[in-house]
């Protein structure tokens, strides 16, 4: 018995460590998607929008932390912090533009039919759904072995592409919306 | 005050990166704490305050019925 638990143990850490991976790399890449849309197609993110992304990169935030700990549950804890903050975000700006009004309109394009407020309410349940499954699967190991060196590698690249773009979303704040109020008419330090 | 939860955010990333892992908590909630705080009051409105009166809701004639009695 004790033979197949330690066998046992090792593949499911990985696999643990493999889902905070994957849920960490597609939520760079919805991040990176959301810059695309405002920088490429000119989409200007609204006050909720933005509001929205910080609270997926508060997720990222937790889950690089639960990558290096292997003793507490700390980083999924904050990780689950945030995404509750993104579902309330969402769903509320969902119920802003349910019903088109003047200047309460859908805005920007859909993908797949749905706009993009509705997606992040899809994404925040999605994060949550991710949580439970591994909590449920693993029950939150408290002895996780250390990542091989590539995966290792690859997760710490990750975390500098996530606080790169965190960066750059921290420049684009500050020309959209200067130091005051968020405007979705143009940004406010160009010209 | 958008620029600030996302300074707080960045600078977060920063001090967790450099190994101050509790600054970096400490941080990250004083960030979360201003979000919350420009989330209420961007959806506060000084007509319908926190309400959203677009959304209506009506009681179902069985409900109503129960109600009534």
């Amino acid at each position: 018995m004790s033979g197949i638990e330690h066998t046992e143990a090792p593949v499911a850490a990985a696999l643990d460590r493999m889902i905070l991976l994957l849920m960490l790399v597609i939520l760079a890449a919805i991040l990176s998607a959301a810059m695309v849309l405002q920088y490429a197609f000119g989409e200007i993110p609204r006050p909720l929008c933005l509001l929205q992304r910080f609270a997926m990169f508060g997720c990222c935030f937790g889950i690089a932390r639960q990558l290096r700990s292997g003793t507490c549950e700390r980083g999924t804890g904050i990780s689950l912090i945030f995404t509750i903050l993104l579902l309330v975000v969402s769903v509320r700006q969902t119920l802003l533009d349910l019903f088109p009004r003047p200047g309460h309109e859908y805005v920007g394009s859909a993908i797949f039919g749905i706009h993009m407020p509705v997606w992040s309410v899809f994404i925040a349940a999605g994060l949550l759904l991710g949580f439970a499954i591994r909590l449920a699967l693993f029950g939150g190991l408290n002895s996780a072995p250390e990542m091989g060196s590539t995966l290792r590698r690859f997760a710490q690249g990750v975390v500098i592409y996530v606080v790169f773009i965190c960066a750059i979303n921290f420049l684009s704040v500050v020309v959209q919306c200067g130091m005051g109020e968020c405007h979705t008419s143009g940004y406010q330090l160009l010209p | 005050m958008m620029a600030a939860v996302y300074a707080t955010l960045l600078i977060a990333f920063i001090l967790d990166l450099s190994g101050l892992r509790r600054s970096a908590v400490t941080c990250l909630f004083l960030s979360l704490a201003l979000c919350v705080w420009l989330f209420l009051w961007e959806i506060y409105s000084p007509d319908y305050g926190f309400r959203m009166p677009w959304l209506q809701a009506e009681v179902a004639p069985t409900f109503a019925l129960l109600w009534s009695s």
